[in-house]
């Protein structure tokens, strides 16, 4: 006869292990106990008395600091720059790095291989560097300037100090991510399926826009939220290559902080930038939460 | 209707399909049937002109095709993996070569809704690849690519991943929606018995190569090359030489009309009979399959032979039998050489063995 051992099974009652849910939720509780006081005391706690303090005006209560940078167009000019160098550099980089991955997804081959090895190598280079790399290329008398005047270009203006300069340093920056998310979601999809897509007389154009593109749809929304939040809160970058004016809200942060010891007006700057961030996060989140219940 | 004149594929120096030719007729069904590797998705690969062939030339209705690509050809392929699109419906699955065409809405709407009639799907236009069962999404595979009416379907193992019973039915509902089309259909297969069921014709492949093309019942009774006389079927393979117009056959020697020389003498296993004047062999298995008998034998130099029976005729295990062969396919250097009808022993001593 087979026995089948059970939990149980071969103890005495007085031996029996305790391996009960409530204790194995103890264990879970144990281990993000750490992280979840450092996350409410060094952030949470920090974060919520700033926003409140943010509306204690002389000890009233009140929105004031919040309807001047409303009101200021400096300010005003400050937020929409940075949210118009995060979109456009977020969504370039998008575009750029899904055109690397249908490249890399479709080929194979030495190149294919140098190609994802340099697509990936802004990884491993920090802000300071590919600005001051930049600024070496780019800015004025830098190589790229004098290559051009050996072959006789004289007219070059250089993108250092214009939104042209961070544009590119994000850009740049950016690339890896999006490259190895959407070459996950690009491998999802088999050679049969877009073979079947070209059998059935597509062309290419249709199929990228209906085969390829809505199977990496949500990896791309995740890659932008992921970009673009990345981007609106630099500040070494467009601190090195960015205009003076209208400035990126990290610089315009700092200098509100360092330079005019203005706490209370830089805290309302960071309140703005984080709800913008938040709205995006959310977004991000219940991207990921919908992808991880099941669908693609 | 479709015809394919010598082509060859190599890939990386490596031949896939070796100077291929053969010309199949409107509303037929081809099957190409071969072992793994032999080529046969490859040459269908090349039809579709989702692989360029190397040389050789392929017209449809007479139209040259041999360069033209892909979605410029007027045929469409079933996948072996199905291939819906997961993200699209299944009416959108099955509208997107009509939409790519651009034809109207309306019209779209009303030639999908026909063809999920006629696989049997009108009910899941909604529903998502993911929500159907394997032979379901083979079926809107398959309703995919007769909506935009090609001259010529294309079929690569689309039945291979499913179970044999569900195999079965697909392949009857696919033979009766061809007929009733007059649908010209190229079906890969290394399923001999999907073969024979399904295919006008079959053209039989090895190693790139086209060993024989012909009706499933010629293959069985005629075949012209050794490779489809083995492939096809079961057969007994006794490797000999004649001499004098003489052979040894399992040890009894047999009066054949054959060149001398080495030959290969196959005999299918139901083409032996029990014949005193017959070779001696050891019977070792006797299994009941139902319809037949089939009797596994060893002669006294070790060979193995088969033997399928009625099953009242069937003899007991470790019984000594004598066998004679009704029909022998007799092949010389992989080429038939003759099919001898009845041969009888030979009376003269000094065979060679």
């Amino acid at each position: 006869m087979i026995r089948f051992a059970t939990k149980s099974g071969g103890h005495t009652p007085g031996q029996q292990q305790r391996t009960g849910p409530g204790q194995e939720a103890l264990a879970g509780l144990a281990l993000v106990a750490l992280p979840v006081a450092l996350l409410l005391t060094l952030t949470l706690w920090p974060t919520v008395t700033m926003v409140v303090s943010t509306f204690l005006v002389d000890g009233q209560v009140n929105a004031s600091r919040y309807v001047y940078f409303f009101s200021d167009a400096y300010s005003l000019a400050n937020l929409r720059y940075t949210m118009e160098q995060g979109l456009v550099s977020a969504l370039s980089a998008l575009a750029i790095s899904f055109g690397i991955a249908l490249y890399l997804r479709f080929s194979a081959g030495r190149i294919a291989t140098m190609i994802h090895a340099l697509s990936l190598f802004p990884l491993f280079v920090p802000s300071i560097i590919i600005s001051y790399a930049l600024v070496r290329f780019l800015g004025p008398n830098g190589l790229f300037q004098l290559l051009l005047e050996q072959v006789g270009f004289t007219h070059y203006r250089t993108p250092y100090l214009t939104p042209v300069g961070p544009f590119l340093a994000f850009v740049w920056e950016a690339l890896p991510l999006p490259v190895l998310v959407l070459s996950a979601g690009l491998t999802q999809v088999s050679d049969h399926a877009v073979e079947a897509a070209r059998d059935l007389g597509a062309g290419p154009f249709r199929i990228l826009w209906e085969v390829l593109l809505p199977q990496v749809r949500r990896s791309l929304l995740i890659a932008f939220a992921l970009i673009f939040l990345g981007i609106i809160g630099a500040y070494t970058v467009p601190y090195m290559l960015g205009p003076a004016a209208p400035e990126m809200m990290g610089v315009f942060m700092q200098r509100t902080l360092g330079n005019l010891h203005d706490a209370d007006a830089a805290q309302v700057q960071a309140v703005v930038l984080m709800v913008i961030s938040s709205v995006v996060g959310g977004f991000y989140i219940a991207t990921m939460l919908k992808s991880q219940g099941g669908e693609r | 209707m479709l015809q394919i004149d010598t082509i060859s594929k190599a890939f990386a120096g490596t031949p896939a399909v070796r100077e291929v030719s053969f010309t199949v007729e409107r509303g037929e069904l081809v099957c190409l049937l071969g072992p793994s590797g032999c080529g046969k998705s490859t040459l269908l690969r090349v039809i579709s002109g989702l692989t360029d062939a190397d040389s050789g030339s392929i017209r449809i209705e007479g139209a040259d095709m041999t360069r033209a690509a892909a979605n410029r050809r007027p045929t469409a392929m079933v996948f072996q993996s199905h291939a819906l699109w997961s993200h699209m419906t299944v009416a959108q699955n099955v509208g997107f070569g009509l939409r790519v065409r651009g034809l109207p809405k309306a019209e779209i709407a009303e030639k999908v809704g026909a063809v999920l009639d006629l696989v049997g799907l009108s009910a899941y236009g909604k529903r998502l690849p993911a929500e159907l069962s394997g032979g379901q999404a083979q079926r809107v595979a398959l309703a995919r690519c007769l909506v935009v009416e090609p001259k010529v379907l294309l079929m690569d193992e689309p039945f291979s991943a499913l179970d044999a019973h569900l195999r079965k039915s697909l392949r009857e509902e696919l033979k009766s929606l061809q007929r009733r089309l007059d649908l010209t259909t190229i079906f890969v297969t290394h399923d001999q018995e999907e073969a024979m069921e399904l295919a006008d014709r079959i053209v039989v492949m090895q190693a790139g190569r086209l060993e024989q093309f012909a009706a499933p019942g010629s293959l069985y009774r005629n075949p012209q090359t050794l490779g489809v006389a083995q492939f096809i079927g079961a057969m007994n393979t006794c490797t000999t030489t004649v001499s004098l117009g003489q052979a040894n056959w399992y040890g009894q020697p047999l009066r054949l009309a054959l060149p001398d020389g080495e030959a290969a003498l196959l005999c299918r296993p139901e083409d032996l009979y029990t014949d005193p004047r017959g070779a001696r062999a050891r019977v070792t298995r006797v299994i009941d399959l139902g319809p037949v008998t089939k009797v596994s034998l060893m002669t006294a130099d070790g060979d193995l032979l088969t033997w399928t029976c009625p099953r009242e005729a069937a003899p007991d295990v470790d019984a000594e039998i004598t066998l004679m062969p009704r029909r022998l396919h007799a092949f010389r250097d992989g080429a038939l050489l003759a099919q001898i009808e009845r041969p009888e022993p030979a009376l003269l001593e000094g065979v060679p063995a």
